[in-house]
C-alpha cells in the first residue's frame, strides 16, 4: 500500500483574507526588508532587482510574484522502494507524517519511572529500528544527531540512515557546505534525501551561515524545508494577523532567492507561527491552542500559492508521556492534518519542545495517529470539533487515562478556542500590524516592543489559559511493542 | 508637586513610556507618560532624588507585588522595568555621585554564530530596571569581544545566552579565553537560554545558570 493519507481540507482564511496576507507581506518585504550579511545572497539579489540598503534587502513584489511562479509545484521524495515514495502536490494533497528532530535529550523508561540521558548514536539507531516498524511514520527527519566530531557529523549521519531506515530521508541541517558532493554521492539518488533549512531568524533575519549552505542544497535540486519559526509576544506580534504577515513574508523573501538560484526550486513551505509563553519566562508555546490554530492557519497561505507544504505539529511542551502530551499531540495532529499541511515534520516522538525525544513516545505516537486516521477515513464529510473531540478521548482511553468532567470541558475548551478566530483580517487591521512590525524592526530592540505590544492581546485572552491533564497513563502494549523491536535488553 | 510625582509612579505601574504608549489595555495613547511627566518634574524643579524615591521605588515595589500576585505578567514587568531604565538615563547625570553608589557592571551578549536574543534582552531591561549599568554586546559575538570588554569595563559579571544547540559549546570558549586573559576570578559568568542546564553550566565552569530573566535577577543576588 502506497504512503499519505488523502481527506478533505478544512480552511481557516478565505481567498480574499490569502489575499490580505499575502499583500501586507509583500508590502513588508518590500519597505522593511529582511536583513542580511551573506554577500552571495545578497550580490544574488541586487543582481534580480532587489535594493539592499543598510544591511536589509528590500524584495519588490514582482520579484516575490515571479518567484511564486516558478518554484516547483510538485515535489517527489523518495524512499528506499516506490512504495515509500512521498508525493507533495497541492492540487491533489495527501498527508504524510514524519519524526522531527535535533532533540539534545533521550528518556527511556526503566523501572516505572522516564530516565533522562544525552542523545548519541545509538539513540540514533535505536530511533530509526523503532521508526522503521512504525507504519505511520511516513519519513524520518534526523531526530539526535550521532555523537561524533561535527566535521564527521554529515557522513556518519547519512551511512546511520542508509543502514537502518528504507523511508524517505530527511537529513534537517547540514552541518558542512562541503560535505554536501559527499552525501549525494553516498545516497547516488538525490529524492532519497531532503534537508530542513531554518534560514530565518524571526524577524526578518536571513542567516548568514545558513543561507549559504540552502543555496547550495538548491543549486543541487535537492528538496529543502525553508523554516521559520517566530514567537508570537517576542519575535512576532503577538496578533495572530501579525505573525502569519511576518513568517509569510520571511518565507517569501527565502523562496524568492531559492529560485534566483535555480529556477524551479525544490523548496517546501515551512511557517511555524508559535507564541512565546507570556505568562512566565517567555519560553516557547508549541503545542498550546493559538500555536495549533496558528501553525494550521499558515498552511492555507501554501494553497493561495499553490506550492508544497512542510506542516509541523505534536511537539509537545510536556516533559514525559502523560495524558496531556497526548491530549496536545492529538490535538495538533487533528488539526495540521486537516489542514492539509502534506508533509507533517516533528509528528512524531518529540517532547519537551523539540529538546527532548523518547523510544516510548514514538509508539505511543503511531498508535494515536492509527487511530485519527481511522476517525477521518469513517467520516469523509467530518465536522472539526467533533472529530478534533472524539481523537483526544479515544487516544487516552487507549492509556486507560481516566477523563472526568473537569478534563473533558478543558479538552471542548482547547479545541473551541482552536476554531475560533480573534482578530479580523482586513487590509486596515493587517496594515496597521505591518506597521508594528515595521516600528519593532527599526528599533533595534525588537523583542522588547514585540512584548510590550503583547499587552492589550493578552487582557483579550490571546494566550490559551486553562488546565493540564493529570493522571496515569497504561504503558504495558507500548513497553511490549517497544521490546519486541530493540529487544528485551534494552 | 505629589499630583506630578503620582502621575509619574502611576505611569511606571502602568509602563507606559511616553503619550504615543497605548499601555496595558492598548488604550491608553495621548496622555503623557513616564518621559514628559519626568521631564515636566524637573522643570518644576522636583529634586531627581525625590523622583528616585517617590516615584521609581514605590513604582518597582507595585509593580512586583502586582507580578508575584499574578495580576501581572512579564510583560507588564518588562514595560515597567524599561521605564525606570529610560527615566535614569535623565536622572543619573543630576544625581549627586557617591562613591558607594557606583553601578555594578554586567555585560551580556548572546554567543558566537547564534542571533536569539529573546532572553538576553529581558535579562538587559531587568538588570537596567534593577540598577546595574548593562553593556549588551548584542549577538553572535565572538569570545575575544567579550573578553575585550571585560578588560576594558572591569566588569563584576558577564551574562551569555545561547538559543542553538550548535552554538550552546560556544559558551565553553568564552571562559576559556577569560582564564587565557587572567580575567576569570575577575567576574561571575551567568549562562542561559533554552539548551543550556545547571549540569551544563558546572561541566563549562560557569558560575550561574539561570533558568529564565527572573532567575537570573535572583541569582545575581547570591553572587
Amino acid at each position: 500500500m502506497n504512503r499519505g493519507m488523502k481527506l478533505k481540507r478544512h480552511s481557516f482564511l478565505s481567498n480574499q483574507e490569502c489575499q490580505v496576507i499575502h499583500d501586507s507581506s509583500c508590502r513588508l518585504l518590500e519597505e522593511v526588508g529582511v536583513a542580511a550579511t551573506s554577500e552571495k545572497a545578497i550580490d544574488l539579489f541586487q543582481k534580480k532587482g532587489a535594493v539592499y540598503e543598510q544591511g536589509r534587502v528590500k524584495i519588490p513584489k514582482n520579484m516575490v510574484e515571479d518567484a511564486l511562479e516558478k518554484t516547483a509545484k510538485e515535489i517527489t521524495l523518495h524512499g528506499q522502494h516506490s512504495k515509500d515514495n512521498i508525493r507533495l502536490n497541492p492540487e491533489d494533497p495527501l498527508v504524510y507524517y514524519g519524526t522531527g528532530g535535533q532533540a539534545l535529550n533521550v528518556l527511556y523508561y526503566h523501572d516505572g519511572e522516564f530516565e533522562k540521558k544525552s542523545a548519541g548514536t545509538q539513540d540514533l539507531i535505536d530511533i530509526l529500528r523503532i521508526c522503521e516498524n512504525l507504519e505511520n511514520v511516513d519519513f524520518i527527519t534526523r531526530p539526535v544527531e550521532p555523537d561524533v566530531p561535527e566535521e564527521k557529523m554529515d557522513l556518519e549521519k547519512t551511512r546511520i540512515f542508509l543502514e537502518n531506515t528504507s523511508k524517505h530521508v530527511n537529513l534537517a541541517n547540514l552541518i558542512k557546505l562541503d560535505k554536501l558532493p559527499e552525501i549525494i554521492e553516498a545516497v547516488k539518488d538525490k529524492s532519497r534525501i531532503s534537508f530542513i533549512s531554518c534560514v530565518l531568524v524571526s524577524p526578518m533575519n536571513l542567516v548568514s551561515d545558513t543561507v549559504e549552505k540552502f543555496m547550495d542544497i538548491v543549486k543541487e535540486d535537492i528538496a529543502v524545508s525553508i523554516s521559520s519559526c517566530p514567537q508570537g509576544g517576542s519575535t512576532a506580534p503577538l496578533s495572530e494577523v501579525g505573525e502569519i504577515i511576518q513568517v509569510n513574508a520571511e518565507l517569501l523573501s527565502a523562496v524568492v532567492l531559492a529560485n534566483l538560484v535555480r529556477p524551479g526550486a525544490k523548496v517546501l513551505y515551512r511557517g511555524i507561527p508559535i507564541t512565546s509563553n507570556l505568562y512566565a519566562d517567555a519560553s516557547p508555546r508549541w503545542c498550546q491552542p493559538e500555536s495549533i490554530r496558528r501553525i494550521a492557519v499558515i498552511t492555507d497561505m501554501t494553497y493561495f500559492y499553490k506550492i508544497p507544504c512542510c506542516g509541523t505539529a505534536a511537539v509537545s511542551d510536556e516533559k514525559e508521556p502523560n495524558p496531556q502530551t497526548v491530549a496536545e499531540k492529538t490535538l495538533s495532529w487533528v488539526f495540521e492534518s486537516a489542514s492539509g499541511a502534506q508533509f507533517i515534520n516533528s509528528a512524531v516522538g518529540m517532547l519537551e519542545q523539540v529538546l527532548t525525544v523518547s523510544p516510548e513516545q514514538y509508539i505511543i505516537d503511531n498508535q494515536v495517529i492509527s487511530r485519527i486516521k481511522e476517525l477521518f477515513s469513517q467520516s469523509p464529510d467530518y465536522d472539526l470539533a467533533e472529530i478534533a473531540q472524539k481523537a483526544v478521548h479515544d487516544a487516552l482511553n487507549m492509556f486507560d487515562v481516566n477523563l472526568d468532567s473537569q478534563m473533558k470541558q478543558d479538552i471542548s475548551n482547547r479545541i473551541e478556542f482552536i476554531l475560533s478566530p480573534k482578530e479580523e483580517y482586513t487590509p486596515e487591521y493587517a496594515g496597521s500590524q505591518v506597521d508594528t512590525i515595521s516600528k519593532a524592526i527599526q528599533s533595534g530592540r525588537s523583542s522588547n516592543k514585540f512584548m510590550k505590544a503583547s499587552r492589550a492581546g493578552l487582557r483579550k485572552g490571546w494566550l490559551y489559559k486553562g488546565m493540564r491533564l493529570e493522571g496515569q497513563m497504561n504503558l504495558d502494549e507500548v513497553l511490549r511493542i517497544k521490546k519486541q523491536i530493540l529487544g528485551w535488553d534494552r | 508637586m505629589e499630583d506630578i510625582l503620582e502621575k509619574i509612579k502611576k505611569n511606571i505601574i502602568e509602563g507606559r513610556m511616553n503619550s504615543e504608549d497605548e499601555g496595558f489595555n492598548g488604550e491608553m495613547a495621548g496622555e503623557p507618560g513616564v518621559m514628559e511627566l519626568v521631564q515636566k518634574a524637573l522643570d518644576q524643579n522636583i529634586s531627581p532624588s525625590e523622583i528616585l524615591d517617590k516615584c521609581l521605588n514605590p513604582g518597582m515595589e507595585e509593580v512586583g507585588r502586582r507580578y508575584e500576585e499574578g495580576e501581572y505578567l512579564t510583560p507588564d514587568m518588562l514595560a515597567s522595568a524599561e521605564c525606570v531604565s529610560e527615566i535614569m538615563k535623565i536622572l543619573e547625570p543630576k544625581l549627586v555621585k557617591k562613591e558607594d553608589q557606583r553601578k555594578e557592571k554586567f555585560i551580556l551578549a548572546t554567543v558566537k554564530d547564534d542571533l536569539h536574543d529573546i532572553g538576553k534582552n529581558i535579562v538587559s531591561t531587568l538588570l537596567k530596571g534593577s540598577g546595574y549599568e548593562v553593556k549588551d554586546l548584542g549577538t553572535s559575538v565572538t569570545p575575544d569581544e567579550i573578553v575585550e570588554e571585560v578588560k576594558q569595563s572591569h566588569a563584576q559579571f558577564v551574562g551569555l545566552s545561547a538559543l542553538l544547540t550548535t552554538t550552546m559549546s560556544n559558551m565553553k570558549d568564552v571562559i576559556d579565553k577569560l582564564k587565557e586573559a587572567g580575567l576569570r576570578d575577575k567576574v561571575k559568568v551567568f549562562i542561559g537560554g533554552a539548551p543550556v542546564s545547571k549540569e551544563f553550566a558546572q561541566k563549562i565552569g560557569a558560575d550561574f545558570y539561570c533558568e529564565d530573566a527572573f532567575d537570573a535577577i535572583e541569582k545575581l543576588k547570591s553572587a
